[in-house]
C-alpha cells in the first residue's frame, strides 16, 4: 500500500457518473484561463492603439483579470455557489470528491477542500516564491559586488530590485499562515477541517493565478518601482506595473479570503474543551496575524486600484498636475505596509513560541505575556504607519506623535522577547534544528529590534531614512526573525506533513550558512548605510566598494545555505526517515494524529481538559 | 519554614546559572556600550553640520539605552545554549515555572522606562531642532532645490544664480525649499544631516547651519526610476568670501 | 509515491546532496548569465574621432577628438535594441548609438544634428548650456547660451556618480526645435543639404580622466506619460546612455 493513497483501499470512488468536478483541475484552469486571456486580449486589440500608453494599460489589465477568473472557472471554484444558486446544493459524494478523497497524488492539482492538501499546496507555493525571490536577490548583490554596475543594466536591476521585494512580501505574508496555518492548525485546535473549506480551497488558486500574472512583469518591461511602488512613479512607469497591480489586487482577494477564513475556524472550531486561555500559542498568533491582515490588504487593493485608473483612464488620483496627491498613494500603501510588517512577524514568533517548550521541557514562560505582546503589537501597528513618512513632507508636526507610537512598539515587542528567554531560563534546551530557530530568532530579532529604535527616531531618520541601513533592518526583522520563525516550523511540523523526518545534518549545514551569511551580509549593510549609501541603487561610489564586497560574499553564502535546505526538503520528502508520530514529544493536539492524517483528522472529536504545556516537573 | 524574601533574593543570586548569566549580562552591557560609543561614527562621514553632529550623538546614546536589553537577552541566550542538551532523545522536563509576576512586572516597567528615555531624548531634539529652524528662518539664505528626473539643481534666489552644485557659505543659516518637477525624489545632503522628499507641486521645507568646510555628496534617496543611482552630485561648504566669489563666476550678484 | 521504508545509504546521500546543490548553483548562474546577457548594450560603441591638433584652452594644450550624433523623431533605420518588444522604431532617439566613448583628457566637439519638434521644458534650468567650454554652444552658426524653455527639443546632459575615483563631468545642452517632426535616419554626415530642415548644434568640452558617466535627456519626450518621462525617457538607450571616457 502507498502511502498517499491510503483511502483508495478503504472507501469506493464516488460519482461513478463522471460528474463535472471529476473532470477538472490545474490542467483545464489553465486551459480556460488562457482562452479567456487570449479571448480578451484579441476582442479589444482592434480598439486600442497600443503606442497609446493608457490603452495599452486597459488591454493589459483585462487579459490579466480574465485569465485569473478563467482559471477560477476552468478549475471548477464556481460549481458549488453555482449548484446552490439553481437548488441542487453538491451531494455529500460530490463534497467527498472535492475533499480529495481516494485521490491519491493529483488531489494536489485540483480545486481540494482538504485543509491538509491546501496546506501542502501553500508549503510548495512559498518555497517556489522564496526560490525565486532569493535568486533575484542574488542578482542584486552579484551586480552590487563592485561599483559600476557591471552585471546588468539599470533597467534590469529596478526590475530585479521591485520583483524581489514583491516576490518576497508575497511568500513571506503566507510563509507560516499558508502551509501551517492549514495543514497544521485545524488539527492543533482538534477541527475536522477549516470552517469554509471551499473557501479554503479558493483562496490558494487565486494565489497560484497571481503568480503568472507577476512573471509576466519581466516580459513587459519589468516593475521599476520597487515594491512600495510609489506613486506617481507607478502612474509613470511602463506596461510592465500592470502585472504588479493585477496581482497586488489577486493577493489581496485571496487574502482576504484566507483570513477571514482562519478567523472563523479559531473562532468558532475548536475542540470541546479549548478555551480562549488554553488556545496554543501558534494559533492565536496565526489568528491575530491574519486578523491584522483584514483591515490592512484592502487598503492596498484600494491603492492599486487607483493606481491602475490613473494608469488606464487618466483619473489624477495621484498626479499633483491636476490636484491629486502623492502622499495619499504613501498613505494607502503604509496603512498596508505597516500592519503588514507584522502580519509577517507574528507567525513566525508564533510557531517559535510553539517550539521552545517542546524542546526546552518546560511551560511557555508566561503565556499572558505572549497575547499581550500580540495584542499590544497589533493594537499599535495601525497607528505608525506614518514613521515611513518623516522625510516626505506631508504634516512636520505629526512626526512627533508616530515616533511615540512607533517607540512604544518595543514594550510589546519586549514581551516576546521575555516569554522566550523565560522559557529557555532555567531549561536545557535540546538543540535540535527548530530550537536552534528560536537562539536565531532571538540574536536577529535583537539586531532588527534595535536598529529599528535608530529609525523610528525623527531627528536620526534625517539621516538613515532612505539608505541601506533601513534595507538591513528590514531584512533582520523579515528575514532574520519572520523567516527563521517559519523555517523552524518547517522543520518542527515537516514529520507531520510529509511522515518523515527532515534530514538533520543537511539541516544543520543550511542553518549556519544561511545565519553566519546573514550576519555578514546585513552586517555589510548596515555600515554602507552608515557611510549614506542610499537603497535601490544600481551603482555607487567607490567609499561603498568594501561594504558592498562584504555584503555580498554573505549573500552567496546565503544562497548556498538555501539550496542545501531545499535539497534536504526534496530528499527528506521522498527518502527521509519515516517519523514516528510524535518525534519530539509534544503535547499539541496535531501530535495525536497518524501520518497520513485521516480526511476528517480525529476518529473521535477530542476533548481538551488542560493547556498544551504542561511540561516540567514541580517546583520544590 | 519558608524563607523571608529578603532571604529569596539572597539565595536567588547564590545560584550559579544566575551568577553566570548575571556577569555575561554586565560584560556585553559594558562592551555594547563601549562599541556603540565609537561604532556609527566611525563609518558615518565628517558632520559638517550641528544637525549632523546631533544624530551622531543620538546614534551612540541610542546604542547605550539598548545596551543593558543587548546584555540581557545575549546573557540568558548564550547561557542557556551553552547549558544545552546534547543526544537524539528528550532531556528530562526542567522546572514547571509558569509565570512569575514580578519579573514580568519588573521587566515591562523597565523596558518602558527605556522606551521613556528614548521617546523624551527623541522629543527633546526634534523640539531644539524646530525652535532653532524658526529662529534661523529670518535670515537664513533661501536655497530653492529642484529634483529632475535625474538631475538635482540649485536656484539661490537672493544671489540670481542656479546651478547643479550645491554651494553653501560657512555659519550661515540655510533653507531648502524643495520641490520636483516629476516624481518623488528625497534630497539627501548626506554630511549635513538633511533629507527631505522634492514633492510636484508642494514644496518641502529643510533647514540647517553649516558650520565646518568640506564637500558634501548630495543624493537622492527615493527611488525615482531609470537613473536613480546617478541623481548624484556634489557640493561644498566654503569660507564666505569664497562662496561670493563663486556666486560672481556664476553671474549673481553677492548683496 | 512508491517508496515506503526507502532510505539511501550514507554515501549516496552526500552524492545526491552534492549534485543538488550543483544544480541549485548552476540554476542560479544560469538565470544570472540570461539577465547578463539580456543587459549588454546591443548597440555599437561610439568612437570619437581622434584629431591630431591640439587646442590651447586656459592656458593649457588639449588634443582634439569628435563626436556626432543624431536626434530623430521618427528614424528610417532602428538601432538595434536586442529584444523585438523593446525595439520601438517610433520612438524618437539619439544615434547612432547612445553609448559613446571619448578620449581622456581631451577637447571633445561634439555636434548634434536635430530634427524633432517639441513643447517646453519641465524645468526652464535645463534650457542653459553647461559646462562646456565658454558656457556656449553654436546653434547653425550662432553662438548662444540659452535657449527659451518653449523652444527645446531635446537635451544632452551629461552626468555621473560623484566618486573619488573619476573626475566630475556636467554638461547640459539644450537642442533647438524644428517646426515639424523630420523623418530621418542617422546618416548626420549626409543630411547637410538634403531636404531635411533640422538644426545642427556644435558644443565643446573636456574630458577629465578616465571615468564611467551617464547621460540623458530632460525634456519631457514620454509623450502620454505622467510628466512626459515614461515609455521612451524611462527606457534605456533611447534618450539616455552612457558615456565612457577611456
Amino acid at each position: 500500500m502507498t502511502t498517499l493513497d491510503h483511502h483508495a483501499t478503504t472507501r469506493p470512488i464516488p460519482n461513478p457518473k463522471k460528474s463535472l468536478i471529476t473532470k477538472l483541475n490545474m490542467g483545464t484552469g489553465m486551459v480556460v484561463g488562457i482562452i479567456f486571456a487570449l479571448a480578451t486580449y484579441y476582442l479589444i486589440n482592434p480598439h486600442v492603439d497600443q503606442s497609446v500608453a493608457q490603452e495599452y494599460n486597459r488591454q493589459l489589465l483585462a487579459t490579466m483579470f480574465m485569465w485569473s477568473l478563467g482559471f477560477m472557472i476552468g478549475i471548477g471554484a464556481f460549481i458549488g455557489p453555482f449548484r446552490w444558486l439553481i437548488g441542487k446544493d453538491l451531494t455529500d459524494e460530490e463534497n467527498l470528491y472535492l475533499a480529495g478523497d481516494g485521490q491519491g497524488i493529483k488531489r494536489y492539482f485540483k480545486y481540494c477542500t482538504d485543509h491538509k492538501v491546501v496546506g501542502i499546496q501553500y508549503l510548495v507555493g512559498v518555497m517556489t516564491m522564496l526560490g525565486v525571490g532569493g535568486t533575484l536577490a542574488m542578482m542584486i548583490r552579484t551586480n552590487l559586488i563592485m561599483p559600476g554596475s557591471k552585471f546588468v543594466s539599470p533597467i534590469i536591476y529596478n526590475s530585479l530590485v521591485g520583483l524581489h521585494g514583491i516576490t518576497m512580501i508575497i511568500a513571506m505574508i503566507i510563509v507560516a499562515t499558508g502551509p501551517f496555518g492549514n495543514y497544521i492548525m485545524p488539527i492543533m485546535i482538534g477541527a475536522a477541517d477549516m470552517a469554509f473549506p471551499r473557501l479554503n480551497a479558493l483562496s490558494w488558486w487565486v494565489l497560484f493565478t497571481a503568480i503568472p500574472v507577476l512573471c509576466s512583469a519581466w516580459f513587459l518591461g519589468g516593475i521599476p518601482t520597487g515594491w512600495t511602488a510609489y506613486a506617481p512613479l507607478s502612474v509613470q512607469a511602463g506596461p510592465g506595473m500592470n502585472a504588479f497591480i493585477a496581482t497586488i489586487i489577486i493577493f489581496a482577494i485571496s487574502t482576504a479570503v484566507a483570513g477571514a477564513n482562519i478567523t472563523a475556524t479559531v473562532v468558532a472550531m475548536r475542540a470541546k474543551g479549548m478555551s480562549w486561555n488554553r488556545v496554543p500559542i501558534f494559533v492565536v498568533g496565526a489568528t491575530v496575524s491574519v486578523a491584522l491582515a483584514i483591515p490592512a490588504f484592502p487598503t492596498f487593493m484600494v491603492s492599486m486600484i487607483m493606481t491602475g485608473l490613473d494608469r488606464t483612464f487618466a483619473t489624477t488620483f495621484f498626479d499633483a498636475n491636476f490636484g491629486g496627491s502623492g502622499w495619499l498613494y504613501a498613505h494607502l500603501f503604509w496603512i498596508m505596509g505597516h500592519p503588514e510588517v507584522y502580519v509577517i512577524l507574528i507567525p513566525g514568533v508564533a510557531a517559535l513560541m510553539e517550539i521552545a517548550p517542546v524542546f526546552v521541557r518546560k511551560p511557555l514562560f508566561s503565556y499572558n505575556a505572549a497575547i499581550m505582546g500580540f495584542a499590544g503589537i497589533a493594537g499599535l501597528s495601525v497607528l505608525v504607519w506614518a514613521h515611513h513618512m518623516y522625510m516626505s513632507g506631508w504634516m512636520p508636526m505629526l512626526n512627533g506623535p508616530f515616533m511615540v507610537t512607533t517607540e512604544m512598539i518595543s514594550v510589546p515587542t519586549g514581551l516576546i522577547f521575555l516569554v522566550l528567554l523565560g522559557t529557555l531560563w532555567r531549561g536545557r534546551p535540546w538543540m535540535k534544528l527548530p530550537m536552534l530557530g528560536v537562539y536565531a530568532f532571538l540574536w536577529n530579532m535583537l539586531v532588527g529590534g534595535i536598529t529599528g529604535l535608530y529609525l523610528s527616531d525623527v531627528p536620526a531618520d534625517n539621516y538613515l531614512h532612505g539608505s541601506m541601513y533601513v534595507t538591513a533592518h528590514f531584512h533582520y526583522t523579515l528575514m532574520g526573525a519572520a523567516l527563521t520563525g517559519a523555517l523552524a516550523g518547517l522543520a518542527f511540523w515537516f514529520p507531520k506533513m510529509t511522515g518523515r523526518m527532515l534530514n538533520e545534518r543537511a539541516g544543520y549545514i543550511s542553518f549556519w550558512f544561511v545565519q553566519i551569511g546573514f550576519q555578514i551580509l546585513f552586517l555589510g549593510m548596515f555600515i554602507a548605510g552608515a557611510e549614506g549609501q542610499p537603497r535601490r541603487v544600481s551603482d555607487y561610489a567607490k567609499t561603498f566598494a568594501t561594504s558592498n564586497m562584504v555584503s555580498t560574499i554573505g549573500a552567496y553564502m546565503i544562497g548556498i545555505g538555501m539550496i542545501v535546505l531545499l535539497w534536504a526538503v526534496v530528499h527528506s520528502w521522498r527518502f527521509g526517515k519515516i517519523a514516528p508520530m510524535n518525534p519530539w514529544g509534544s503535547k499539541t493536539l496535531e501530535w495525536t494524529v497518524p501520518y497520513p492524517v485521516p480526511l476528517v483528522n480525529f476518529d473521535t472529536p477530542p476533548v481538551v481538559t488542560s493547556d498544551f504545556y504542561g511540561y516540567g516537573k514541580a517546583e520544590k | 519554614m519558608a524563607p523571608t524574601p529578603g532571604e529569596k533574593l539572597t539565595n536567588f543570586f547564590k545560584r550559579r546559572d544566575v551568577i553566570i548569566a548575571s556577569a555575561l549580562g554586565v560584560a556585553i552591557t559594558a562592551l555594547t556600550v563601549i562599541i556603540g560609543g565609537w561604532w556609527y561614527t566611525k563609518w558615518m562621514p565628517t558632520a559638517l553640520s550641528t544637525d549632523m553632529k546631533s544624530i551622531e550623538r543620538l546614534m551612540v546614546i541610542f546604542t547605550w539605552i539598548s545596551a543593558p536589553v543587548c546584555g540581557t537577552v545575549v546573557a540568558i541566550t548564550l547561557y542557556t545554549f551553552f547549558n544545552r542538551h546534547k543526544g537524539d532523545t528528550p532531556p528530562e522536563d526542567g522546572p514547571a515555572i509558569r509565570t512569575r509576576g514580578p519579573i514580568v512586572i519588573l521587566w515591562s516597567v523597565v523596558s518602558s522606562m527605556l522606551c521613556l528615555v528614548a521617546v523624551v531624548y527623541g522629543l527633546i531634539e526634534l523640539n531644539s531642532a524646530e525652535g532653532k529652524a524658526q529662529a534661523d528662518a529670518p535670515h537664513a539664505m533661501i536655497v530653492e532645490v529642484t529634483g529632475n528626473q535625474w538631475v538635482w539643481n540649485f536656484h539661490y534666489p537672493a544671489q540670481d544664480v542656479t546651478t547643479d552644485k550645491l554651494m553653501l557659505p560657512i555659519n550661515q543659516p540655510v533653507e531648502f525649499r524643495i520641490i520636483s518637477a516629476d516624481v518623488n525624489h528625497s534630497f539627501w545632503p548626506v554630511q549635513l544631516g538633511v533629507k527631505a522628499d522634492a514633492n510636484r507641486y508642494q514644496v518641502t521645507l529643510a533647514d540647517t547651519t553649516p558650520n565646518k568646510l568640506g564637500t558634501i555628496d548630495v543624493k537622492c534617496a527615493e527611488l525615482c526610476g531609470l537613473y536613480h543611482a546617478y541623481m548624484e552630485t556634489t557640493g561644498a561648504v566654503t569660507t564666505r568670501a569664497d562662496f561670493n566669489n563663486w556666486v560672481t563666476a556664476q553671474g549673481g550678484h553677492t548683496a | 509515491m512508491s517508496g515506503t521504508n526507502t532510505t539511501m545509504t550514507a554515501g549516496k546521500r552526500t552524492a545526491s546532496a552534492i549534485v543538488g546543490v550543483l544544480l541549485g548553483v548552476a540554476v542560479v548562474g544560469a538565470v544570472g548569465f540570461t539577465l547578463h546577457s539580456a543587459s549588454a548594450d546591443p548597440q555599437k560603441k561610439l568612437y570619437a574621432t581622434k584629431d591630431s591638433a591640439t587646442i590651447s584652452v586656459d592656458g593649457k594644450s588639449y588634443p582634439k577628438a569628435a563626436v556626432t550624433l543624431g536626434v530623430y523623431p521618427d528614424r528610417q533605420t532602428a538601432i538595434d535594441h536586442g529584444s523585438t518588444a523593446n525595439n520601438k522604431k517610433d520612438w524618437v532617439q539619439y544615434g547612432p548609438s547612445t553609448h559613446i566613448v571619448l578620449p581622456a583628457h581631451t577637447y571633445v566637439t561634439m555636434t548634434i544634428h536635430v530634427y524633432d519638434s517639441g513643447e517646453k521644458l519641465n524645468n526652464p534650468y535645463f534650457g542653459r548650456v553647461v559646462g562646456t567650454v565658454g558656457g556656449t554652444m553654436n546653434v547653425d552658426g550662432q553662438d548662444v547660451t540659452s535657449i527659451p524653455a518653449d523652444q527645446v527639443q531635446h537635451t544632452f546632459t551629461l552626468h555621473g556618480l560623484p566618486t573619488t575615483s573619476q573626475d566630475p563631468l556636467y554638461v547640459n545642452v539644450p537642442l533647438l526645435r524644428v517646426s515639424t517632426n523630420e523623418k530621418g535616419d542617422f546618416l548626420p554626415t549626409t543630411d547637410a543639404g538634403t531636404k531635411l530642415q533640422g538644426h545642427t548644434v556644435t558644443f565643446s568640452f573636456i574630458t577629465g580622466g578616465k571615468g564611467e558617466y551617464v547621460w540623458n535627456c530632460e525634456y519631457p519626450c514620454g509623450d502620454g506619460t505622467y510628466q512626459g518621462f515614461g515609455a521612451v525617457m524611462g527606457s534605456y538607450g533611447y534618450m539616455s546612455g552612457k558615456v565612457s571616457v577611456a
